[in-house]
């Protein structure tokens, strides 16, 4: 589904992504972790198509297409999705217009029907109950005076609406309290399926024992220095980021 | 040489002729330094005719079907009403013309304790037409008003030319609400100057959104003059094409204890310009009182232009007060999030606009205005049309 093939990528003039190679097939997750400024957040940040970063070398290739000549709304019309580390508030405009729009984008692209006012209204009331979260929310503005959490949660059900073929979930246990935590891990498992495959950046292990990853990947300055299995994360949680590098 | 000398000729007053010496004001005067004065001087301005109206409204510089519970007969003025006036019209050549060819001045009052909703319509003039006129509102003791401007929707792109003075006492306890929506045509040359005088624990709001005319002006002074008087001000400008939108504001805290509140955005695409000027200003003895100015300008395009000046002068040393002004383009985060929910760059940044404007449209209470207002800003957006439908299909 998704190769990564030697990822070079600087911010202004610094080197921040040094060569990251990564395979995910469908229905795989995986789980990037690593200290802070390893650069987690700029490989998701890449591939949903921010154009801050500079790619300087290397090849992204999605279900076989040059992912990284696309447009953000195109990757995301191909089902590409990024929760983001930092969701924005847009003051002024309603949750439900944001939800509304995003997923009448994603159908008219697949080729199926806009949805009507009331179909949608009913799939939207389905995801808010899973996420656990009120009606009103669809009605103040998108993300506008959330907290941590519910900001979180929005981003999750947004996912839950889209629908994406590859989730990239960019360090989406930060800020939650263990309850959230609980609500956000079981919609991402809810998502889990043959077909679709998820990217999970973070920092703790807590968020993947509800969310078992297929794989874990330690990133350190800008490349791969170890991957494994689920126990890994286990490892990396006793001995720290630096007792796994020394090794 | 101004375009108004043939009308002042006419008048063979005694003000008329000190407007015709000054002359109108040039880009020297520090308030006009950005106003494009070409129109205003080069056209031969003539009387306007009135036309019919079927409610309230200004034609010609006159007002027809005032509301006969509030208009008051006997048009005389309070000194401290003719006061006001005087300094107003003094204030630079244009008020002072306004002054020597307004065609008439009618005087509203709403009695003490009593509630009332004044809508008010300003008709457009025809090619070359220009008009004058003054109300004076008065507001008693615990009363409330809240006056709806609003202008007539026309496609002329004739050049004319229409002016109202508005001067507002409100008394003490009252309160005075305005919301003015304006929406001239295309050859409109839009003058607004309201004097708003604030007695003690009064208050007055106002929303004051321009979208139409090829010219607006807005000159807004309030005169917090009592203990707990208070202001709400918000403004929005929606400037495309080759239009130019001119507010001037200034806000004076006469007095201790007196609050004000300023938001004012500004949107600029095409060739528009927009100019805002924010004064306030906190005596020397109005202690504890207390001031919010917040101005941000969203600059579209590289031929637009904005001119934001917010000024404070404080005098007083207990205040609190707190000023901001940004001018920027659309976020590339907030554009970033929403293409990356499979909004098209075009739709994201229609998204992002109306945003801008609905934070200071959100302020209008009554809710069938507000949504004319949201409409017409819409229609005004590039890509306005997916919002469009949006809020037809999700907001019941």
């Amino acid at each position: 589904m998704l190769s990564i093939r030697n990822l070079h990528a600087k911010i202004n003039e610094t080197p921040i992504l040094k060569g990251i190679n990564l395979e995910i097939n469908p229905g795989e997750v995986h789980a990037i972790m690593g200290p802070n400024g390893a650069g987690k957040s700029t490989l998701s940040s890449i591939l949903a198509g921010r154009d801050d970063y500079e790619v300087t070398a290397g090849e992204v290739l999605y279900q076989g297409q040059d992912l990284l000549a696309l447009e953000p709304e195109e990757r995301a019309w191909a089902g590409i999705f990024l929760s983001f580390q930092y969701p924005v508030e847009i003051p002024g405009v309603k949750n439900i217009y944001l939800l509304k729009a995003a997923v009448n984008a994603m159908r008219e692209h697949r080729g199926q029907p806009e949805l009507k006012a009331a179909e949608f209204l009913k799939l939207v009331r389905e995801k808010l109950k899973i996420m656990q979260m009120d009606e009103a929310f669809l009605h103040r503005n998108v993300n506008e005076g959330f907290s941590g959490g519910e900001k979180k949660r929005n981003e999750i059900l947004q996912m839950q609406l889209l629908e994406p073929t590859l989730a990239l979930l960019d360090e989406t246990d930060s800020g939650l309290d263990v309850d959230a935590l609980r609500i956000v891990g079981e919609g991402i498992n809810r998502m889990r399926s043959p077909e679709r495959s998820v990217l999970l950046v973070t920092h703790y292990q807590r968020l993947l024992d509800t969310v078992k990853p297929d794989f874990v990947h330690v990133l350190a300055d800008g490349q791969i220095k170890l991957s494994g299995d689920y126990t890994l994360a286990h490892r990396l949680e006793k001995e720290g980021y630096e007792g796994i590098e020394a090794a | 040489m101004s375009g108004f000398d043939t009308l002042l000729q006419a008048h063979a007053s005694p003000i008329a002729r000190e407007a015709q010496t000054l002359g109108l004001p040039t880009q020297r005067v520090e308030s006009w330094k950005y106003m494009p004065t070409r129109t205003l001087t080069r056209t031969a301005w003539v009387q306007a005719e009135p036309r019919t109206a079927t409610g309230f409204a200004l034609t010609a510089g006159q007002f027809v079907k005032a509301p006969d519970a509030l208009a008051v007969s006997d048009a005389k003025l309070t000194d401290i009403e003719s006061e006001r006036l005087d300094a107003l019209f003094h204030a630079q050549g244009f008020a002072l013309t306004h002054a020597a060819l307004q065609h008439q001045r009618l005087v509203l009052r709403v009695p003490r304790s009593e509630s009332q909703t004044v809508m008010l319509t300003r008709l457009a003039n025809q090619a070359q037409e220009a008009g004058f006129a003054t109300l004076v509102i008065r507001v008693e003791a615990g009363a409330q008003l809240t006056l709806v401007e609003s202008f007539e929707n026309s496609e002329a792109t004739d050049t004319n030319l229409d002016s109202l003075c508005i001067l507002w006492m409100l008394e003490r306890d009252a309160s005075g609400t305005h919301i003015r929506v304006q929406a001239a045509n295309d050859g409109a040359h839009t003058f607004t100057s309201l004097d708003v005088q604030v007695a003690e624990n009064a208050s007055y709001a106002l929303q004051s959104i321009d979208f139409g005319s090829k010219l607006a002006r807005t000159d807004i002074q309030v005169t917090l003059a009592g203990a707990h008087a208070r202001t709400e001000l918000h403004g929005l400008a929606v400037t495309s094409g080759s239009q130019y939108h001119d507010t001037h504001l200034a806000v004076d805290h006469a007095v201790g204890d007196t609050q004000s509140a300023m938001a004012f955005r500004t949107m600029v695409d095409g060739k528009g310009e927009a100019t805002f000027n924010g004064r306030v200003l906190i005596r020397k003895d109005a202690q504890r009182s207390a001031t919010e100015q917040s101005v941000a300008n969203l600059l579209l395009s590289e031929t637009g232009r904005i001119n934001p000046k917010p000024e404070l002068e404080i005098y007083a040393d207990d205040v609190t007060a707190s000023h901001g002004c940004t001018v920027g383009n659309l976020s590339q985060t907030e554009l970033f999030y929403l293409r990356s929910r499979g909004l098209s760059e075009a739709d994201a940044k229609a998204f992002l606009q109306y945003a801008f404007a609905e934070k200071i449209v959100e302020e209008i209470q009554d809710q069938a205005i507000r949504e004319q207002v949201e409409m017409r800003l819409l229609g005004e957006l590039k890509h306005g049309e997916l919002i469009a439908e949006l809020k037809d299909s999700v907001d019941v």
